[in-house]
């Protein structure tokens, strides 16, 4: 395997301007993502103290292996939502390393509205259940939630991926053999009550932690019971009488200590064997990728210059190097996983289309796993290449990516639009990770092209009626909508609406993808298998 | 979650991490690779930071000894789960241990007797010595646990008072 | 010399280091050796070395080395026809020096007559008195119990309370107030009738920071009675003693010559046999008698390596009626020699006595280096005897250099699972004022800071937190159980 040739002026105008641009873009991140992780109100602080509660992040530091890694996945969850009220959306979720166990965590976070599911909590806490189960994760619920909000109840309760589907997750997940354990360090009321009911292990802090269906105030309301938490659903009641929980704690100390035992007594999977090597730093500088990057989304730049930062030794094995330049196609190992990885240096046309499925098939038959690094407009659109049959190539593309059973692996390094998207293995097609870099957009169409064609439409409409429109009425037409799509389609709103896992620093990509890997791994891989493809 | 040793009564957290390197020794902020040898019986080549010692070991259970530079130490490790252990009664005055080690040579009190506190209840012979145990708080004797005649260590247990039990 | 032993046998009735010690002697001149033991010391190195090992009973352990009809029954079925006691337990017990002549056999000390009379401290005191030689004020109570409190009082404070039938340092408290006396004497009457079966006191003044000067004496059947010069034994705690030395760094040559003829004098007049010690208290250029020891004393070695003899040969060889091999001129110490007491204790705590079994035991051997010790890996140290488990005996040209010799010891000295004082015999080697021999029997009171533990370094925090850490499986499991990949990554966080 050959080492990619870099052909970067990393001292050109260009080069230092991107370079400007993006860490100012990632500094922004760092700060957002502090604050959204350890900003709160005094008076959250002083309540969790005064309920003698540890903060999640504490909790966390404590449940996880000192020295290990954690991969936190949409940290700004809701960030555009809730008037900004509800940061993460109040749920922290990752995978870490807990007694040498990779596990999937779910954590309330009581600072915020009391730990309180709203839509957008259900949503993460749903993908990290759903992430759990395709990858076959054992998980550990840190459960001290105040319940569903109920004046947003329509948006998280009815639908087949509400807050129903957790449980579901949680029943499947031990179906498969998968163990969960829940530390109740809090409330867990109606719907929450199932999350420890329905992990395999539970274990309950005296005093602060409860399981019950109805809370006190909603049983004095249905019968007129007066009974205080403790007594309707606290320790005691679940590890002595009624057998619902399993591990009486005394303190958040102990309960997590115990948790961690429990998760010692798991056995460990059986990895998926796929081709491994001893991992290689790459050759050249990842902190070049902020040069790469183009302040200007319109900008081409050549994937080979992101592979090369990103790879062990910044080797890369290039498939069909002459032919469907605009998808680079090839082999390399990350963190020592061999990983095929297709990424755009241009527009889909039929050949690159054709390329990738072949591509895909290939590592399906080789067992190798799928990284798809995304900058992509679309498919070729014209004449020619509808008679060369670009739907039916496109069509190929995405019937092989649909069917792959090597786990697939997406980062949206800028561009990611239309149809494109689909063949690059979006969010649709189940790759078990999708990460963003900051300055990524996501949408239909670019922003430019959207305005455009809705102004156009206003035009035509207008020039019917025989009317003209200066160039202010024009720009009053498209700047809303090239706003609102500007905003619609960034990284952040798409981050707030949980369409991705998170969005990363370009920098971080590599140990974000070898955490995934091997996450992905722990679920066996099935012989490939696709549809019928459009030939 | 860190681990925890207790030497001469203080609790000391550690993380032992491995990497590619070897071994790393997370403790007062600091990473300190280290490595330990064996040489044959207890003796053992600690490797720490670059530097090495010659160290003694022995084990017992959760303790450990180590003899270093001319010195001898106890370690003890403390298990988490007993560490964060939620004490639901602090024994306190109610339970009376052994100051150090030696013989009983006399128990003056018996089960169900009412003490006050400064009350004799018994007398430790140590060196030559004779220590009388006296009662820490008022209450009636609840049990005894040790004869007359018995040998004890330090921190034994030596009577369990009744408090409720007091006028 | 050929001998004609009287007895082929010899019966230890000790333990610990002692033991071994004698059973080593013994089996030299080509005798069997026997030992009793209790049950608790089965595993010793004395009971192992010895050619014939008799398990005796009691209600505690230490009552059974007070058994003597036990052990005289032991010595018959072994068909010993000697016992050499040691120290301690039975070693100053007349009668039972007088039942083992009656039973027709040996007792390896001097006779009952001289132990019953150094035995009692009151009389001890005033036969020595008489003799001429020098003691220290006091009030003897059974001169006249009524008026003792008074003339207790009288001796002037501080004083020291002893029990008449004690010795060893056992049962003595100091006084120094007056409102103190009445309680202090009935305690010490208390302990004085408990351990000795003998609550009559007596009350010396007591000499502010002495100097604790003793003389080895020597006699044998034909009336020759000569004296192996002095030791030195200030550093004590609790009336104990910790580090004995030959020859004192005190003494000028007059004083000494003063000393060690004093002492033979005494024993001469007590028409002293086999080994014994004169004890002495030594300040401002006075001496005092103190007591008399008959018996072979703990610290015996120092004289031993000064000298270049074996004691226990010749306490055998008097015992079977030999003369004296030596005589006060061809008696020339030369170097300088140290005794270290290795306790089970815990100095900075009070000495409080420890307890745990010997995980593991390293015992230096070099030239010079003596280590004459009572256990061995796998034993267990446990509150039923006292804590002294072995004595390092050091020996050089110079005081400075055993002293040197006597750290480089200690610093190999090793063992794990019970605490001992090994590290403040340390601290105390590295001392200014034991360096310069400015040592006196209150030296460790006004010197608190080598009992007191010093606060580890991190540099040594760390080094011990990484043995332990790396030699506890849970903590090595924990490590291990990380995946290659993540221990790689280490603490990264996105």
């Amino acid at each position: 395997m050959n080492r990619i040739e870099s052909a970067l002026n990393t001292r050109s105008a260009d080069f230092l301007a991107n370079r400007e641009h993006n860490l100012a873009l990632a500094a922004a991140l760092r700060q957002q993502q502090d604050a959204v992780r350890h900003q709160r109100p005094d008076r959250d602080m002083q309540r969790l103290a005064r309920q003698n509660k540890l903060f999640v992040r504490d909790r966390l530091r404590q449940l996880l292996d000192p020295g290990t890694p954690f991969l936190e996945l949409s940290t700004l969850a809701g960030n555009m939502e809730y008037d900004g009220e509800v940061p993460g959306a109040g749920v922290v979720t990752g995978i870490g390393i807990v007694s040498g166990r990779e596990v999937m965590v779910n954590a309330s976070d009581a600072s915020v509205k009391g730990g309180a599911w709203y839509p957008l909590s259900v949503k993460k806490i749903v993908r990290a259940t759903d992430i759990a189960v395709e990858n076959r994760l054992p998980m550990v619920h840190l459960c001290d939630s105040a319940g569903g909000f109920l004046p947003l109840q329509a948006e998280l309760f009815a639908d087949r991926h509400f807050a129903g589907r957790i449980f579901r997750n949680q029943s499947i997940l031990s179906k498969m053999g998968v163990p969960q354990v829940a530390i109740v360090l809090g409330h867990c009321t109606a719907g929450g009550a199932y999350v420890p009911a329905l992990s395999d292990y539970s274990v309950i802090v005296r005093g602060n932690g409860a399981i019950f269906l109805g809370g006190p105030p909603l049983v004095k309301a249905a019968t007129g019971e007066e009974v205080s938490a403790e007594d309707l659903g606290g320790c005691d009641v679940h590890t002595r009488l009624s057998g619902t929980a399993d591990y009486p704690a005394g303190n958040e100390y102990e309960a997590i200590a115990i948790a961690r035992d429990v998760v010692a007594q798991w056995q460990r999977p059986q990895k998926a064997q796929v081709e491994w090597q001893e991992p290689e730093a790459p050759y050249y500088d990842p902190r070049e990728l902020y040069g790469i990057v183009p302040r200007d989304i319109k900008v081409q730049f050549d994937m080979r210059e992101v592979i090369a930062r990103m790879v062990d030794a910044s080797r890369f094995h290039e498939y069909q190097p002459a032919y469907g330049p605009t998808l680079l196609c090839g082999f390399a190992h990350l963190w020592g996983y061999k990983v095929g990885i297709l990424a755009n240096n241009g527009v889909l046309f039929n050949d690159s289309a054709q390329k990738g499925c072949h591509f895909i098939a290939l590592c399906n038959q080789n067992r190798t796993p799928l990284i798809f690094l995304q900058n992509i407009t679309g498919f070729m659109v014209g004449r020619d290449y509808e008679r060369r049959g670009i739907t039916k190539d496109g069509a190929k593309m995405i019937m092989a990516v649909a069917g792959s059973e090597v786990p697939k692996f997406t980062v949206v390094c800028n561009g990611s639009f239309g149809a494109g998207n689909y063949g690059m293995s979006g969010r649709a097609f189940d790759p078990r990770f999708l990460f963003m870099w900051p300055q990524s957009q996501i949408s239909v169409m670019g922003a430019e092209q959207a305005a455009n064609v809705l102004a156009d439409v206003k035009l035509r409409q207008l020039a019917r009626d025989g009317e003209k429109l200066s160039p202010e009425q024009l720009a009053a037409i498209r700047d809303p909508v090239l706003e609102d799509y500007r905003r619609q389609s960034s990284a952040l709103y798409s981050t707030s609406r949980l369409w991705d896992d998170g969005i990363i620093d370009p920098t971080d990509t590599r140990n974000a993808l070898g955490i995934a890997l091997s996450a992905a791994l722990n679920q066996p891989i099935a012989p490939p298998s696709y549809g019928v493809f459009r030939i | 979650m860190l681990h925890a040793f207790l030497l001469d009564g203080e609790a000391h957290e550690l993380w032992l991490g491995r990497s590619r390197e070897g071994y790393c020794l997370h403790a007062g902020g600091r990473r300190i690779p280290v490595e330990l040898l064996e040489r044959g019986g207890h003796a053992h080549e600690l490797i720490i930071d670059g530097d090495r010692y010659h160290v003694l070991i022995a084990r017992r259970g959760d303790e450990v000894h180590v003899h270093l530079n001319g010195e001898s130490h106890l370690l003890r490790y403390v298990d988490n789960l007993k560490r964060f252990a939620g004490d639901p009664m602090d024994e306190g005055d109610a339970v009376t241990r052994a100051p150090m080690p030696g013989s009983i040579i006399a128990v003056s009190v018996e089960v169900g007797q009412r003490v006050r506190r400064g009350d004799a209840l018994m007398v430790i012979e140590s060196m030559k010595m004779e220590t009388t145990i006296n009662a820490a708080c008022d209450g009636a004797v609840q049990c005894l646990h040790v004869d007359v005649g018995q040998l004890i260590d330090k921190d034994a247990l030596l009577i369990t008072l009744d408090r409720s039990a007091s006028e | 010399m050929q001998t004609n032993w009287p007895f082929q046998s010899v019966l230890i009735a000790n333990r610990g280091e002692i033991a071994a010690r004698i059973v080593r002697t013994v089996q030299r001149l080509g005798l069997q050796a026997v030992v009793v033991h209790h049950a608790v010391d089965a595993d010793t190195p004395a009971v192992r070395l010895a050619d014939t090992a008799i398990e005796i009973t009691g209600a505690t352990p230490v009552a059974a080395y007070l058994d003597g009809t036990q052990i005289l029954e032991a010595a018959r079925r072994a068909g010993s026809g000697a016992i050499h006691p040691g120290y301690g337990f039975l070693s100053e017990n007349p009668s039972f020096a007088r039942q083992c002549r009656q039973a027709g056999l040996v007792f390896v000390g001097p006779s009952a007559e001289a132990i019953e009379l150094m035995g009692d401290k009151v009389r001890a005191r005033a036969f020595v008195a008489q003799g001429g030689f020098p003691v220290a004020p006091s009030a003897i109570e059974d001169d006249d119990p009524d008026s003792f409190v008074e003339r207790a009082a009288a001796v002037g404070f501080p004083l020291l309370i002893k029990p008449a039938a004690g010795g060893g340092g056992k049962g003595m408290r100091i006084v120094r107030e007056a409102a103190a006396l009445r309680t202090e004497l009935d305690r010490a009457r208390s302990e004085g009738q408990r351990y000795f079966g003998d609550g009559r006191l007596y009350v010396e003044r007591f000499i502010e920071n002495p100097r604790h000067i003793e003389v080895q004496v020597f006699g044998d059947e034909y009336g020759t009675v000569v004296h192996l010069f002095e030791r030195e034994c200030s550093v004590q705690r609790r009336f104990q003693k910790i580090v004995e030395e030959s020859p004192s760094p005190a003494l000028s040559p007059q004083v000494r010559d003063d000393i060690c003829a004093t002492a033979a004098g005494i024993a001469r007049r007590a028409g002293y046999c086999n080994a014994g010690t004169v004890e002495f208290i030594y300040g401002n250029g006075e001496f005092y008698f103190l007591e008399m020891n008959t018996r072979l004393q703990v610290e015996h070695p120092v004289t031993e390596e000064t000298l270049g003899i074996d004691l226990v040969e010749h306490q055998l060889r008097v015992a079977a009626g030999e003369k004296l091999a030596f005589s006060q001129e061809t008696l020339r110490p030369r170097g300088h020699a140290f005794e270290f007491r290795i306790y089970a204790e815990d100095p900075s705590r009070g000495y409080l006595p420890t307890t745990g079994p010997v995980l593991a035991l390293r015992e230096p051997r070099a030239a010079g280096i003596r280590i004459d010790s009572g256990i061995a890996a796998g034993q267990e140290i446990t509150a039923a005897f006292d804590p002294m488990l072995a004595k390092l005996i050091v020996s050089a040209a110079t005081r400075g250099e055993a002293i040197a010799l006597a750290r480089s010891a200690l610093d190999d000295y090793a063992l794990l699972g019970c605490k001992t004082n090994t590290g403040f015999l340390r601290r105390l080697l590295s001392h200014p004022a034991f360096l310069a021999g400015e040592i006196h029997t209150g030296f460790l009171d006004a010197h608190p800071e080598v009992a007191a533990q010093p606060p580890l370094s991190d540099e040594t925090l760390h080094r011990l937190l990484a043995a332990a850490a790396l030699a506890t499986r849970p903590v090595r499991d924990a490590a291990d159980a990380v995946p290659a990949l993540h221990a790689d990554m280490g603490d990264w966080r996105n």
